[in-house]
């Protein structure tokens, strides 16, 4: 579904993701693990099209921070130049890190705007289905989003990736900065995404203990290198992962 | 008297209102600085004025097409001159207040000045409340101040490109990631925004002549009730409105006129001294944009 074939996203002179390559077929659920700044968000934006459309907006200013080199395809489609906004009509969806709402619009408008592109129907869908997944919104649906905890935050970001109708969803970081018992909420509801969407699934995560078990397949990155890959079991299983991302 | 005061304070309030309100959809809500929002109510003005006297047609032709005019050459203005300077906000001002410069001293250069240039105003009868006369234009600026808060709250709540308006003012990159094309939308709204000058100026204007200065007053008095309201807050337009509105006209009434101008430039110093995002500015939009 996904091929990204020898990646690389420089800032400045920085280089934040290097020559990587990955592939995500259809109905999987695959894990990128890498610890902080080992070029995961770099990655995922790029997928997104966020960075080209930083790279524009820079551009346009006279200024040439951001390369990006490497081809991204999906579906066989090469989309490396198609803008962030078209993207996601092909059903290409992220999630970005750190519970990305409209802080100022209640939980229910923010639904509302992540459901414009789909018909009423479409959206009422969705929406109850994210009701379902993260029963505790229902209750804060006419409350602003700003006044909401960082986990439920997440859970409504999550959400309105939903109501977009994602056929490859990315999420970056869906964990971070949630409790355990919190932690356990997003993966049992991402679980039951991909079993009641058939959504395709990617994730980032520094945690690996928890996304490890719920991965198809995995690719642990650092300094935006490819260091290992390899089925979620065999990562578990491996002594330097279990020594690197598992914490003591 | 007071009375009248009052009363001619409350319809200066809603003046204000209509203003802003197009000032604030753009500013708040697209996240750009359109200076050269005067000019393009003043554009208005001339362009039905032109529409009227030179070209001979009739208002339900020239009034539309003044609106729909001024509301794509502000979408232009965006498209070629703000996008290249999005984000570098002292640069989206001064490209901005560069261009509606030029503008309203194009006007004058071209001998847009004078006694003769005036838009027909809603005819002759007049409504008396508490005893004071309001005439039939200042009744339409009141009906029209309220049509077109009453629209811009519902659009901005109910329909698809209203919903997206709100969402690039908070977090582009979210509405990016969301499907939203923010340069559109951006795009949409400066030219929305813009539309809402020119139905203010075609209201107001019949009131007095269209006059290039009339650019400055309004910008002034927009950014004043931008700033004192909280940019971005349709509430805040309305009570930064009220609150201003009825300071200048009670400040002409007993100091004289030439004060009325006064009265936003202080407003603006007193409410960055004390409450730099505004009434009702959520976020600490101001510093961070100004
Ligand atoms: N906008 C940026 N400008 C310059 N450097 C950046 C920018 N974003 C990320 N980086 C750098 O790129 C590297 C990868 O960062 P990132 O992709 O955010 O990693 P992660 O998401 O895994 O923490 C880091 O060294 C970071 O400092
Ligand atoms: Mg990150």
């Amino acid at each position: 579904m996904l091929t990204v074939t020898e990646l690389m996203v420089f800032y400045e002179n920085a280089l934040a993701v290097n020559e990587l390559s990955l592939k995500v077929e259809t109905g999987q659920v695959v894990g990128v693990i890498g610890s902080n700044s080992a070029g995961k968000t770099t990655l995922m934006n790029t997928l997104s099209g966020l960075i080209l459309d930083q790279q524009i907006k820079e551009k346009r200013k006279g200024g040439e921070r951001i390369t990006i080199m490497g081809k991204v395809e999906f579906e066989g489609r090469d989309i490396s130049l198609m803008p962030a906004y078209e993207r996601v009509r092909l059903g290409l969806v992220l999630c970005r890190e750190r519970h990305p709402v409209f802080p100022d619009s209640t939980v229910l408008e923010n639904l509302l705007i992540a459901g414009h592109l789909g018909s009423k129907e479409q959206v009422k869908r969705a929406t109850d289905l994210t009701f379902d997944l993260f029963p505790n919104l229902v209750r804060w649906r006419r409350r602003k989003a700003g006044f909401l905890s960082g986990g439920e935050q997440q859970m409504l970001a999550i959400g309105m990736a939903l109501v977009v109708g994602p056929r490859l969803l990315l999420l970056d970081e869906p964990l971070l900065g949630l409790s355990p018992a919190m932690q356990q909420v997003v993966v049992g509801a991402i679980k039951n995404v991909r079993r009641q969407t058939g959504a395709t699934i990617v994730i980032a995560e520094q945690f690996a203990r928890p996304v490890l078990p719920m991965i198809d397949h995995g690719y642990v990155i650092e300094n935006g290198m490819l260091t290992m890959t390899g089925t979620g079991a065999q990562l578990m299983d491996n002594p330097e992962i279990k020594s690197a991302y598992f914490g003591v | 008297m007071l009375t009248g005061y009052l009363i001619y304070g409350l319809i200066n309030s809603v003046v204000l209102v209509l203003v802003a309100l197009g000032f604030n959809l753009t500013f708040g809500i697209s996240g750009v600085a359109n200076f050269a929002f005067g000019a393009l109510y003043v554009t208005a003005g001339f362009l039905a004025w032109i529409g009227l006297n030179t070209l001979s047609l009739p208002y339900w032709v020239s009034a539309p097409l003044a609106v729909l005019i001024t509301a794509v050459l502000a979408g232009l203005l965006y498209r070629v001159v703000v996008l290249r300077v999005r984000g570098l906000v002292v640069s989206e001002v001064i490209a901005t207040f560069g261009v509606g410069l030029a503008l309203l001293e194009l006007f004058r250069f071209l001998g847009f000045i004078g006694f003769e240039y005036t838009l027909p105003d809603a005819g002759d009868f007049g409504v008396s409340v508490l005893g004071v006369v309001i005439d039939s234009q200042r009744l339409l600026i009141v009906a029209m101040g309220a049509a077109l808060t009453a629209f811009l709250w519902l659009f901005t709540r109910y329909t698809t490109t209203g919903r997206a308006f709100r969402a690039i003012a908070q977090d582009e990159h979210t509405a990016l990631t969301l499907g939203i094309n923010t340069e559109r939308t951006a795009t949409i709204a400066v030219a929305f925004g813009a539309g809402y000058a020119a139905v203010a100026a075609l209201v107001i204007l019949p009131l007095g002549t269209i006059a290039v200065n009339e650019g400055y007053n309004v910008l002034v008095n927009a950014l004043a009730v931008c700033i004192v309201g909280g940019l971005g807050s349709t509430l805040g337009v309305i009570v930064a409105s009220f609150l201003i509105g009825m300071a200048q006209t009670l400040t002409a009434a007993y100091l004289g006129t030439h004060w009325m101008m006064i009265v936003s430039l202080v407003a603006i110093l007193l409410i960055l001294l004390v409450r730099p995002s505004g009434l009702f500015g959520s976020h600490k939009q101001l510093e961070e944009r100004i």
